[in-house]
């Protein structure tokens, strides 16, 4: 039974197509990374999902049934724009916060308790938020998000502008919170974390899926037709008729080959030419690689049909 | 409902900590009997202290009105009476120069030539400015002539204090019209103020959460409806909470027999009916106009746009202070009835034809359905616009998009 479970959804605001045709599924105990530049349709996508907006056309299930109100109780929800009362202190608005989400008084408290100790904030609670710094009020609203022990975990862009050490502090908080049977769909555009941690991904542009399916899986899809050497010595092997493109960097050049069989031939040819080999290694692209040439091609297609 | 209450609990407590609170509810008023209290008493003060002479030669005249000043209702001065003379003249002006003295001023009466003429009263003040003292003195000199001539003419002392006894009309027939007006004009004053600070307040803090942007967390979980009827009850029972301060205050001031030292002789009670109208009205008014405001904030996004829209709130109400001069002469007429039932203006105009005539249980139970619905239909129509406003962010909204987005959502 998938938690998440969007069918054909489409949504136009006024004139402008924000999201169009879009299907995903999102299995139980997984982390889902939603990708996509700029303005692609992700936060409509999200808003649709727990119902803040309803789709013009189209299906969300949660849970395994249509969706419906009482479903929200079982989501906890990090928007990307953040926001929390100014002159409130942390506790208190942590409490109402969980409150809302349906925790009873006493039990809000205590968990917000336990969960500023676990991210190191604790002397954060009895202060105004005015107060805090932006990483802090940061941490506070993604405890906000967690205080109900949601079963579905939706955040928009939870990394933007939090420093490494925070950061990777709240991806191990979401990775235990996964090992602990939690779904969790973020949306981001930092594809190292995508590829990294995600096991299922959906990329979207101008509102339209590109992409989508577990990180295996779409790897595989791509050759491994990707190279890098380190030399030194002569450079005239990338000359070579088998590199599509190469990005040359000081002792490093990263290659893209015409086919996966190429490289052990541009190897041999660099060797011959008395060119020095560092390191040499074959490797599937990147997400980033595969982001950038999928969104190239959705903007391509439609340009072109445009024109 | 749970909800709806939990806005309105945070909303109430978080406003009823701030410092501003404090400072409108027991500080400002405060303040204003400090400032009533402290005129009246220095006012007071000023006349009992004022001591003045006379000049004549008229013995029994001067004993009167020496009298009249020093022991009557309205003066406690102190006279000293002197007959006429050069010496006398350069003494009291000597004395009236003099910075440390008392004298206030002397009353130099000259008789005139022709014995029926009135004689003519010369008054020489320190203080071109001591009107108190000039209007008593003129008012003593008024009364003991008025007196002296009436004894002149053969009248007793009763027949005379029967003539000169002030008289009052007795209205208790056809309803207190005095408290009637003083409730409808307290309560006029309460609801503009009220509207003016807590109406705008509850637009105000939509537009908060919508700049720091909290309400995608709220609207995750709960509906638009809900958090803009939260708001409304949440401000609304700040706003009651120091009116209900205030009105307590005043109640004991006025209870406490300050209020006839103030000079105010005070209406009389109103009714325990009236009250409950009074409350009833006012807890509608209140709905309905911090519900246009709630529409107000939905519709905007910064405080500019907010002031530059207030007019919307003062126009109904100015216009149902306008159609008291239609409700005060005929309360009972067909133009009197139909602007009460304006959902509008029913908790000003309905309240004020219950407090002046008879008026039939039917057109208050229309009155207060018709508010409710009002109410409802505001709040449904600003849900809407609050939805589908802060999901586009950051633009303005011209009428025609906002009847557009009545549609989405």
């Amino acid at each position: 039974m998938p938690i998440v479970e969007l069918h054909n959804i489409r949504k136009v605001f006024d004139t402008k197509v924000a999201v169009e045709g879009l299907s995903l599924t999102i299995e139980p105990g997984t982390m889902f990374g939603l990708l996509g530049p700029n303005g692609s349709g992700k936060t409509s996508s999200i808003r649709m999902m727990i119902g803040m907006t309803v789709p013009d056309s189209g299906d969300v299930s949660l849970f395994g049934s249509p969706f419906n109100r009482t479903q929200l109780p079982r989501i906890g929800y990090l928007p990307e724009e953040r926001g929390l009362y100014k002159k409130m202190r942390v506790i208190d608005q942590l409490v109402f916060l969980g409150c809302l989400h349906g925790l009873a008084d006493n039990v809000a408290r205590r968990r917000a308790k336990s969960w500023c100790e676990r991210l190191q904030i604790k002397e954060a609670l009895p202060k105004k938020t005015e107060e805090l710094s932006k990483g802090m009020q940061q941490k506070i609203q993604f405890i906000a998000a967690l205080l109900h022990e949601p079963e579905l975990i939706i955040m928009d862009e939870p990394f933007t502008g939090l420093d490494p050490v925070n950061a990777a502090l709240l991806m191990d908080t979401l990775m235990t919170l996964r090992s602990e049977g939690r779904t969790i769909l973020f949306s981001t555009h930092r594809m190292d974390q995508v590829e990294k941690f995600c096991d299922g991904i959906a990329l979207i542009s101008r509102g339209r899926l590109v992409l989508s399916g577990s990180m295996r899986a779409i790897k595989s899809r791509y050759p491994r037709n990707r190279m890098q050497i380190a030399f030194t010595g002569s450079d005239s092997f990338l000359s070579n008729p088998a590199i599509l493109e190469a990005k040359n960097h000081p002792g490093v050049s990263e290659l893209t080959l015409t086919t996966e069989d190429e490289a052990q031939q541009v190897l041999a040819a660099a060797v011959a030419a008395g060119t020095v080999i560092n390191r040499f290694e074959i490797h599937e692209p990147s997400l980033e690689e595969i982001f950038i040439e999928e969104v190239k091609r959705s903007f391509g297609e439609t340009e072109a049909v445009e024109a | 409902m749970h909800n709806v209450w939990l806005i309105a609990k945070r909303e109430y407590f978080e406003r009823i900590r701030t410092k501003g609170f404090l400072i409108g509810t027991i500080v400002i008023p405060l303040i204003m009997a400090a400032l009533v209290f402290g005129s009246h008493y220095m006012a007071s003060r000023a006349k009992s202290e004022s001591h003045i002479a006379v000049v004549t030669t008229d013995a029994t005249f001067a004993a009167d009105l020496k009298r009249n000043l020093e022991s009557s209702k309205n003066s406690q001065m102190k006279v000293d009476v002197f007959a006429p003379s050069d010496a006398v003249r350069q003494s009291l002006d000597a004395q009236i120069k003099q910075k440390d003295g008392t004298l206030a001023g002397y009353l130099w009466v000259i008789p005139s030539p022709n014995p029926s003429d009135r004689p003519i009263y010369a008054y020489k003040a320190r203080s071109a400015g001591d009107i108190a003292t000039e209007s008593a003195l003129q008012d003593a000199i008024q009364t003991v002539t008025t007196r002296e001539r009436l004894l002149a003419h053969g009248l007793a002392n009763s027949d005379i204090d029967a003539l000169t006894t002030s008289i009052k009309l007795d209205t208790s027939a056809s309803g207190n019209t005095e408290a009637a007006f003083f409730t409808a004009y307290l309560l006029f004053f309460l609801m503009y103020m009220v509207i003016m600070l807590y109406g705008m307040n509850t637009a105000r803090s939509i537009i908060e959460e919508k700049s720091s942007r909290i309400f995608e967390v709220l609207l995750s979980t709960i509906r638009p409806e809900e958090l803009l009827a939260g708001k409304i009850l949440g401000v609304g029972a700040v706003g009651l909470t120091q009116i209900g301060v205030w009105m307590l205050v005043t109640f004991i001031i006025a209870n406490s027999g300050i209020s006839s030292m103030l000079g105010g002789a005070g209406h009389a009670p109103v009714s325990i009916q009236q009250i409950g109208f009074f409350v009833l009205y006012f807890i509608f008014g209140f709905l309905i106009y911090s519900s246009m405001a709630a529409a107000l904030g939905a519709m905007t996004n910064s405080e500019q746009e907010l002031q530059q829209l207030n007019m919307l709130l003062v126009i109904p109400l100015v216009f149902c202070f306008a159609m008291l001069t239609v409700v005060i002469p005929a309360p009972d007429s067909t133009a009197a009835r139909v602007v009460s039932l304006i959902p509008f203006c029913s908790p000003l105009l309905m309240n004020f034809r219950i407090s002046l005539t008879q008026v039939a249980p039917w057109e208050i139970w229309l009155s207060v359905v018709l508010m409710s619905l009002t109410i409802a239909a505001i709040l449904w129509f600003s849900s809407r616009i609050y939805r589908v406003g802060i999901l586009m962010y950051g633009k303005k909204p011209s009428i025609p998009e906002i009847l557009r987005w009545l549609k989405h959502s």
